[in-house]
């Protein structure tokens, strides 16, 4: 489990609402849902307003087969115009992982697995290079994969199994360290003992025995794991778990110029400016069950705030009528505006990402669970959302898992819906109980904007319950460090997760196993309870995710109710805006980001 | 002329190494672990080690100095191959050769920077002349309050109110953006004239304030009289007698802010989305890239240094009075 990388990738969303800062905008979040009228008849995000997501599910071989569907209206050729705010990190499909750049490789990139999106926003797993999504024997120890016919790499060679092989050994090289790392520390060792296994990659000729990651025909990939992996067919999806071409590899330099294997290649690439990704001749549509490849060209460039990007969507002149922003958020200054512009209906969409931020108790210091308790009944969600920017920019929270989960289920132990500012009330009777009234709480943020406005609206509400809030700014640049310190001196603290796949074995394990309490971990209440660790152990070893699923949402739930080591606060969303000439633009669900693979100009 | 041009060269050269020593030990001073750029997220002392071994920073910080300013000279070896002179290292966040990124941004620094200067430079100074001609007039007073207006605003809230006017509004202007000129001439005109007006706007204020009061402070001296009571036209003693005199201080502080300019005009790439040395100075510092930081800084150092010194070889021309010997 690379936790650490799961902040990382939050960041794009989190600046993004750091710039909601000054946010003025839109109607307080009081019915629990947001309350941000269009923005809401907007969400029709996986899990939103259902009482059990069903949005995710493993596909079958027909479904791993291409073409994608047609896209209806699509048209072919014109030059689809990106507008970012940060450069993207990396190109090299290795070392990728925050959304931005997820969402780019798929037009270049193509991994075993891959995620298939329907128009109603429903994900399927299913085989990209692959011929399906894998098949598992040994008790989900060993996973199968074979490659279709047909696929070729931007230069017309065959994509082979080796060429999966290659991609995948060259994570254990000393340079690949940025990406996800599942797959590695599932064939050879945990943390980055993996690396032990093959320390130089395959570059000095060695390769990992059969015995790990066999490839006994150029079709066929077989993963030995020294344990079960349900989420196999999630893992594979991951943007390293690809094909490198070995003449191609060309190590830390391929980060800036890979080789392609789906729809567009690389044609220009100035680092940090821009980057145009052109048709690749050598892409076989019929192979690929997810990606199209309708414009002739993606010219993306970067440098732009998002009040630059919300401007030119809204005044949709020019080449900007035939642009859009991967990650871009609509400016929360110009929220009222784009939703008030009647022109933008068709062009924009509000969705929950798989992001979700969290007030943490540490529970060395907060023994009593009453107080815990307290302390999430006072907690003011509906107020905090409003600091962050309002109801396009995150959803009311109401327990751990964030509908863009499996398995989701929208209960609310705390009754957040009921009492978004909170339940003062009923927290000072419980603090009398528990005779704690007056307690002392030190409440840790960091030093930015946002987080100082959030800090008033939450010591007012605690305060209002019978605490006495004693605040501690940390300097943004150190705050994380410091609140994943098992000794730091603090009560309270915000914590953000984000999912790098929709099942909650990738939030629950790290958040709340004893085992993985550390300094830098995240499991930041310090939670150590053996009964909680071993249900965690048996729902990791169900092979089915989806029984799985409603499992770790029923785990979740029994920690908040009773061992209470944090409150939910809201759930991100992504409120993206683009131009009219644009068709299929569409929002990735498990990226949390707008999606290119379908879009076509009009 | 030689004489001089060569002693303020030397000059030059000592200053411009002074600064960058001291930006680069001020670096090293400051707590920062450049490797952990280059190491990304699952990093490990082992590759720590490897990195600093590869970048060369496990060598004492002078040793690296020497390195990196002869490099410029020279060219310098690294793990990953030869980087040929002007050899200004590898970017510590993206690996790339720094001296490329600095011949790709630097033209779009070059456009923001001539551009502007060219509209400030004779507006303001144009708008200073009518104000000084007409001093005591309406015109005068309009074109001083006009100033003090343009003094008191700032470019990332009229490049803001500028965009949506003429860009979104109206439709008038193109969004700023770099086109080479040798591609296409009049998209880069175009895409220019936003940040050059707003820019303007700024600077314009100042130097039409400056070239008023120094006309105003010319014509009252005594040459101008003079040459009044001779009988010279009124065009000839202003422009060649008053303008000439008003001319030497303007030209210095243009040549600063020239200087300044050429080291990125920060504010104005940020507010219009455009890349050059600016936003490169500001990325290298917030990730730490030493390399890039240097080379950002000894471009916009030499640019100060070298417009300084053109500046002070026009005043000869400019006021004979001035001896360069």
């Amino acid at each position: 489990m690379t936790s650490a990388t799961m902040f990382l990738r939050r960041r794009a969303r989190l600046s993004a609402a750091a710039l909601a800062a000054g946010a003025l905008v839109l109607s307080a979040c009081s019915s629990g849902g947001g309350g941000g009228g269009d923005g809401d008849k907007q969400s029709q995000g996986p899990g939103e307003d259902k009482t059990t997501s069903a949005n995710y599910s493993i596909g079958t071989k027909a479904d791993s087969a291409g073409p994608a569907p047609e896209v209806s209206g699509a048209k072919k050729g014109g030059t689809v115009g990106v507008l970012q705010r940060d450069a993207f990190n990396h190109l090299d499909p290795g070392q990728i992982y925050y959304s931005d750049v997820l969402t780019n490789q798929m037009l270049y990139n193509r991994t075993l697995t891959s995620y298939k999106v329907d128009d109603k926003g429903r994900v399927k797993v299913v085989g990209d290079l692959a011929t399906d999504a894998g098949t598992a024997s040994d008790g989900g120890k060993t996973w199968k994969f074979t490659l279709k016919d047909g696929l070729k790499f931007e230069d017309g060679s065959p994509i082979t199994s080796k060429d999966v092989r290659w991609g995948i050994e060259r994570l254990y090289a000393p340079f690949e360290t940025d990406g996800p790392l599942y797959i590695p520390q599932w064939l050879s060792g945990d943390g980055n003992a993996f690396r032990k296994a093959l320390p130089e990659g395959p570059y000095d000729g060695k390769h990992l025995p059969a015995s790990v990651l066999d490839t006994p025909d150029d079709k066929t990939v077989i993963f030995h794991f020294a344990k079960p992996h349900a989420d196999t067919p999630f893992a594979t999806a991951m943007p390293n778990i690809g094909p490198v071409k070995a003449e191609k590899d060309t190590k830390q330099k391929y980060d800036n110029a890979p080789f392609s294997s789906g729809p567009y290649k690389v044609a220009d690439y100035k680092v940090g400016k821009s980057l145009t990704l052109v048709r690749n001749e050598h892409w076989d549509p019929k192979t690929d069950p997810v990606r199209h490849q309708y414009p002739d060209k993606f010219e993306i460039s970067f440098g732009h705030q998002f009040a630059d990007s919300t401007r030119r969507f809204l005044a949709d002149q020019g080449a900007d009528k035939n642009a859009m922003s991967f990650s871009n958020a609509v400016a929360p200054e110009m929220t009222e505006k784009v939703l008030g512009q009647s022109d933008t209906k068709a062009r924009r969409f509000v969705e929950i990402q798989p992001y979700v931020d969290y007030i943490s108790f540490n529970m060395d210091r907060l023994g009593d669970v009453r107080v815990r308790k307290a302390l999430a009944l006072a907690m003011p969600n509906g107020q905090i959302v409003q600091q962050m920017g309002g109801a396009t920019a995150g959803l009311l929270a109401t327990n751990y898992l964030s509908p863009a989960m499996d398995g989701y289920r929208p209960t609310d132990p705390f009754g957040k819906k009921k009492s978004p500012a909170g339940d003062p009330e009923k927290a000072k009777q419980l603090l009398t109980e528990a005779g704690k009234v007056g307690q002392e709480i030190v409440y840790a943020y960091a030093n930015t904007d946002v987080q100082q406005k959030v800090a008033v609206v939450v010591t007012q509400a605690l305060e209002r319950a019978g605490f006495k809030v004693q605040k501690k700014e940390v300097d943004s640049n150190t705050w994380r460090t410091a609140i994943a310190e098992v000794k730091n001196q603090f009560d309270i603290y915000r914590t953000s997760w984000g999912a790098d796949w929709p099942v909650s074995s990738t939030v629950v394990p790290p958040l709340f196993d004893g085992r993985q309490i550390a300094d830098g971990a995240q499991n930041y209440s310090h939670l150590n309870n053996s009964k909680i660790d071993a249900e965690i152990d048996r729902i990791s070893a169900i092979p089915d995710v989806k029984q799985a699923a409603p499992e770790w949402q029923k785990l979740a739930d029994r920690i908040l109710t009773d061992e209470v080591a944090g409150v939910p606060v809201f759930y991100n969303r992504q409120f993206s805006l683009w131009g009219s000439n644009l068709g299929g633009v569409k929002y990735h669900p498990v990226y949390g980001t707008a999606d290119p693979t379908g879009a076509f100009v009009k | 002329m030689l004489r001089f041009l060569l002693r303020r060269s030397l000059g030059a050269i000592v200053i411009v190494l002074l600064i960058s020593a001291i930006t680069f030990f001020l670096f090293f001073a400051l707590p920062s672990e450049p490797a952990l750029m280059s190491c990304g997220k699952n990093c490990t002392p082992d590759a720590i080690a490897v990195i600093n071994k590869n970048l060369g920073l496990d060598q004492p910080v002078p040793v690296q100095y020497w390195h990196y300013m002869s490099g410029i000279v020279t060219g310098r070896d690294f793990t990953v191959g030869h980087c040929p002179a002007p050899c200004f290292g590898y970017s510590f966040s993206n690996q790339q050769p720094v001296w490329g990124t600095i011949v790709d941004r630097f033209p779009t620094t070059l456009s923001i920077t001539l551009g502007g200067a060219a509209v400030f430079l004779t507006v303001g100074v144009g708008i200073g002349m009518l104000a000084a001609a007409f001093r005591g007039t309406w015109i005068d007073k309009f074109f001083s309050s006009l100033s003090l207006i343009g003094n008191a605003l700032q470019i990332y809230f009229v490049g803001v109110i500028a965009l949506a006017v003429f860009v979104s509004g109206l439709h008038w202007m193109d969004n700023p953006a770099y086109h080479p000129i040798t591609e296409n001439p009049v998209k880069w005109f175009t895409g220019m004239l936003i940040p050059w007006l707003v820019l303007s706007i700024i600077f314009i204020a100042n130097y039409s304030r400056m070239t008023r009061s120094q006309m105003i402070e010319q014509l009252a001296e005594d040459h101008v009289r003079t040459a009044r009571a001779k009988g010279l036209s009124r065009r000839t003693v202003f422009f060649r007698y008053a303008w000439r005199g008003a001319m030497a201080p303007i030209v210095t502080i243009f040549g600063i802010d020239l200087g300044s300019l050429f080291g990125g005009a920060i504010i104005t790439e940020f507010t219009f989305s455009l890349h050059g040395l600016g936003r490169l100075a500001v990325s290298s510092v917030s990730e730490t890239d030493l390399p890039t930081l240097m080379a950002v800084m000894l471009v916009g150092c030499t640019a100060i240094v070298v417009a300084n010194i053109v500046v002070d070889a026009a005043y000869a021309f400019i006021d004979p009075r001035v001896r360069l010997a």
